[in-house]
């Protein structure tokens, strides 16, 4: 959708790529402070993230 | 520098102190080692502010704390016990059970061998330590691969 790798988004958030991968694959929660980054970065609410 | 030369370093280092220790084992100098440890340490830091593509991040974080907590939960319960069971063995305190003719004398641990069993189970703290952070490393996904 954004055209994004996940080495772009991690150094833009100011973390490891392999956090963003364990993110995704839900091994890690992120602290509420890292999630609202990640929101704030690709301009949505925290909840179009996290929530399913 | 880059972080792989960094991990190089620290590898270079992790044999020259094994070497060091040898060699400060047989010319009997311990200061020798105790030196080079404090100074491979401050290296160490050093070259590790200086590196550049290395990213402590809150996952890093999480994984060492975690890692910490459980080593220490399992350790000190461990090093207390056999510490203060050495202390009264060496106090010959209580003197318990109460001797009795037919009993034989009870065999007390030399003081130095209850050093050297505290020194293995520091030592031992580190491989649970190691052990525990690969567990946690695991679970919060370090070596996961995707198909980026």
């Amino acid at each position: 959708m954004h055209d994004l790798t996940q080495e772009q988004l991690a150094q833009a958030i100011g973390v490891n790529r392999q956090t963003i991968l364990a993110i995704e694959k839900e091994k890690y929660i992120p602290s509420l402070d890292l999630a609202f980054k990640i929101a704030r970065y690709f301009d949505v609410n925290i909840e179009e993230i996290f929530i399913r | 520098m880059q972080r792989n030369t960094f991990y190089s370093l620290i590898g270079c280092i992790a044999l020259a102190l094994l070497a060091i220790f040898w060699y400060s084992i047989e010319i009997h100098l311990p200061l020798l080692i105790i030196v080079a440890f404090i100074v491979a340490i401050i290296v160490i830091y050093l070259a590790r502010s200086r590196v550049t593509n290395l990213i402590e991040d809150e996952r890093d974080q999480k994984i060492t704390e975690q890692a910490t907590i459980r080593t220490m939960q399992v350790f000190w319960v461990a090093f207390c016990a056999f510490s203060i069971g050495a202390a009264m063995e060496i106090l010959h305190i209580p003197e318990f059970p109460r001797l009795t003719p037919s009993m034989h004398e009870p065999v007390i641990l030399p003081p130095r061998l209850m050093g050297y069993i505290q020194l293995g189970l520091l030592c031992l703290m580190i491989f649970l330590y190691v052990g525990f952070r690969i567990y946690y490393a695991r679970k919060y996904g370090e070596w996961d691969t995707d198909e980026e």
